[in-house]
């Protein structure tokens, strides 16, 4: 955190640097090939909770059925986004954890809201269902279903 | 390492208010550059209010009068006489003229301004100066930005009867990042801190947000999203978007904006009334001609607006008199392709917006000077047959949007929920790196939702080429120098090996205050751990002359630190 830089120029000049919080950096640059290099900036708070998310379904972060209409996948949208956008959430919380989170609200609702989109996603989501059922029955590894879980995720 | 001299500085600066408890935030005023003319806002606590000068003026022109040695601008003064405007004296349109090259066809077309703009046609910042006393004095758009703000600041802060030291602007949809950065810059000179620039569209969105949300209050209402159409056309430029709202959330589903304004259509009728004459290449006798031309014309472009026909009667010195009677079917027939280009923003903004029913629009709201016109009025009513909305003041809706947003970034909440507001932006513009030789790789595209984040893995193209210039682009053009250079830097230290092994990832962050920083890194497929360090860089890193930097880069160094896109199979 040497550069000063990282900072917004609004930070710089109006409130004290020591109550701003950290900015958030991209914790990771991923690479299709699995490789995930750690940019070491986060704290290990934040990458669990990234993980935990991760492995929720769309539905799962917008707070829905899977059989929500497109009105209730847009009223939900606006509800979640209401307690996550930075905009609101830097207010009571550090304004990178919200940053993240939004970023996947939002990257759920683009997916749900386009019915193209939403019918690949859910026929990616039952296979990987299946498959989980599958690995919970047999002794592999659980990290292998996850991981697999991960990339289907980031590549919608 | 400049941190910690921050902390200590600011830290003492701030002891003081944290006895004073409650610390209640400070009000970021609202402000509204305009082409032509400019405004401050602020939410007072219960509702928005205009601030006005000592002369009770909401408006003030937007010009900055050098004399003698205290320039002086239209928010403390009054012209004496409008030919004060012609006189060579008073800057003005510098939100056209900010953050631009010599080569951009805005600042040619501004040669026929009563002040001096000089283009040398290689890229770089152009030569303003005011004509004082007969002596050209130079200055910059900023610095006359820089001088209007400090004025419009102070007007305000007797205004309130307290320092005022923040504030949200209003900016054209088509501003670069390298514009804002323009800016911001004035705005620091003028002593305010950006809380946010916000485009204009965007704060129209959120003014018309909180009326909705009010009415959905008062009828209690089921709170549906409510679509509109926004258009916005000034003096200088032309935004359109298409939003969505509900429940206080707004969306833009799209927006694009360009530099069309009625400073296009006032040379075009300008051309009309003296088609012999060059306006690119002025005497110092001729620009006093040109200005009382422009003068005139702006009175009879603004009479054509209920009037079907104008006469213009105009001495413009040495015997010369023009007289000449237009008619609105001329007026039209002249700026058709203003009007055209109208059209079409229009309806790339409805596509892009994914609208199929245009009836899917509850409501058209029309903001800006413009607007009035009654050809842009045929134009949307062709698109869309019913009543435009009322209840925003055309010339009034960015500046009070911009107050609205001023009260929510400080931190401000109202106990009636007329503050229960959040839209989420886009970026206007694509921005992306150089690659494949001369190519424009967008990364981040336009109308994307911040924050956004988006990452885009790159190789090399020689064999063993162990540096890589990533130069970085903003712009909606595919045709890579017709966007606009934000920066650039090499990542050097590639382990040598043959093309297309590295990987070199180019990830790109905006954060939810339009921030952007460009991150690069490189990956080797057999090593675990990067072979250099990261960098991280905040753009724009440029500091003015980029159509000149772009061509150098190019020149000097052509494709031998290029890189092209690594094919990702999904």
């Amino acid at each position: 955190m040497s550069s000063i830089s990282l900072f917004t120029p609004s930070e710089i000049t109006g409130r004290r640097i020591a109550a701003v919080p950290a900015p958030h950096i991209p914790t990771n640059v991923c690479f299709p090939h699995q490789l995930r290099i750690s940019a070491g900036y986060s704290t290990a708070d934040q990458r669990a909770k990234e993980t935990s998310l991760q492995t929720g379904s769309l539905y799962e972060i917008l707070g829905i059925q899977s059989n929500a209409s497109c009105q209730e996948i847009k009223s939900a949208y606006r509800k979640v986004a209401r307690l996550l956008h930075p905009d609101v959430a830097s207010n009571s919380k550090g304004g990178g954890a919200t940053t993240e989170e939004f970023m996947r609200l939002h990257a759920a609702y683009a997916t749900l809201s386009d019915p193209e989109k939403r019918a690949m996603y859910d026929v990616t989501l039952s296979r990987r269902r299946r498959r989980e059922a599958r690995l919970a029955a047999s002794s592999f590894p659980e990290v292998e279903g996850r991981r697999r879980t991960w990339e289907t995720e980031q590549c919608w | 390492m400049t941190e910690p001299a921050y902390t200590v500085a600011s830290d003492s600066e701030t002891t003081g208010e944290e006895k004073s408890s409650p610390p209640s935030p400070e009000v970021a005023i609202g402000i509204d550059i305009g082409t032509s003319q400019s405004s401050v806002a602020i939410w007072n606590g219960s509702d928005i209010e205009l601030l006005a000068n000592r002369q009770g003026q909401k408006f003030f022109r937007s010009y900055v009068k050098f004399k003698d040695e205290i320039p002086a601008s239209g928010v403390s003064s009054q012209l004496s006489h409008e030919d004060e405007m012609s006189s060579g004296a008073a800057i003005f349109n510098m939100k056209r003229l900010v953050g631009r090259v010599d080569t951009d066809p805005i600042i040619h077309a501004s040669k026929s301004l009563p002040f001096l703009v000089q283009t040398l046609d290689i890229g770089v910042r152009p030569f303003m100066a005011a004509l004082v006393d007969n002596v050209w004095r130079s200055t910059t758009p900023v610095e006359v930005l820089a001088i209007f703000l400090l004025e419009l600041k102070a007007m305000a802060e007797v205004h309130l009867r307290r320092p005022v030291r923040k504030a949200v602007l209003t900016i054209p949809v088509s501003f670069t990042r390298f514009q804002l950065s323009r800016v911001e810059r004035a705005c620091a000179m003028a002593g305010l801190q950006v809380l946010r620039l916000m485009p204009e569209p965007t704060a129209v969105a959120l003014l018309y947000a909180q009326q909705q949300q009010q009415n959905v209050t008062e009828n209690t209402g089921s709170g549906s999203e409510k679509v509109a159409l926004i258009f916005n056309m000034g003096a200088g430029f032309c935004d359109v978007a298409i939003i969505a709202t509900a429940g206080g959330v707004t969306q833009i589903k799209a927006m694009r904006g360009s530099t069309l304004g009625g400073e296009d259509i006032l040379l075009n009728m300008m051309h009309l009334l003296l088609p012999d004459m060059n306006f690119s290449s002025l005497e110092v006798d001729e620009r006093r001609k040109i200005g009382l031309l422009r003068v005139a014309t702006q009175d009879a472009i603004h009479k054509l607006s209920s009037q079907s026909s104008v006469q213009i009667d105009l001495a413009l010195g040495n015997g010369i008199k023009l007289c000449r009677t237009i008619d609105r079917e001329e007026f039209e027939e002249v700026n058709k392709e203003v009007f055209a280009e109208c059209e079409r923003l229009i309806k790339l903004c409805l596509l892009e917006a994914k609208i199929e029913e245009i009836e899917d629009i509850n409501s058209v709201i029309l903001v800006g000077g413009c607007s009035n016109i009654p050809k842009v009025q045929n134009i949307i009513k062709d698109i869309y047959v019913r009543d435009f909305y009322t209840g925003i003041h055309p010339l009034e809706a960015a500046v009070r949007g911009a107050a609205l947003e001023g009260a929510l970034a400080s931190g401000f909440n109202d106990p009636f929920g007329s503050l229960d507001l959040l839209a989420i932006q886009v970026t206007p513009q694509s921005i992306g790196i150089k690659a494949y030789g001369n190519k424009y790789v967008p990364i981040i595209l336009s109308n994307t939702t911040i924050p956004a984040r988006r990452e885009l893995v790159f190789t090399t193209i020689h064999e063993n080429q162990n540096e890589a210039l990533i130069v970085v682009f903003e712009g909606i053009e595919n045709t890579l120098t017709k966007n606009h250079l934000l920066g650039y830097f090499k990542v050097s230290g590639i382990p040598l090996a043959p093309k297309g092994i590295p990987k070199i990832s180019v990830c790109m962050d905006v954060n939810s205050s339009n921030i952007l920083r460009v991150f690069v890194g490189v990956v080797m497929p057999w090593e675990r751990n990067p072979p250099t360090p990261f960098m991280v860089v905040q753009m724009p890193t440029i500091d003015g002359e980029h159509g000149l930097c772009a061509e150098a880069l190019s020149k000097t160094y052509g494709d031998s630190f290029d890189l092209i896109a690594v094919k990702v199979g999904l």
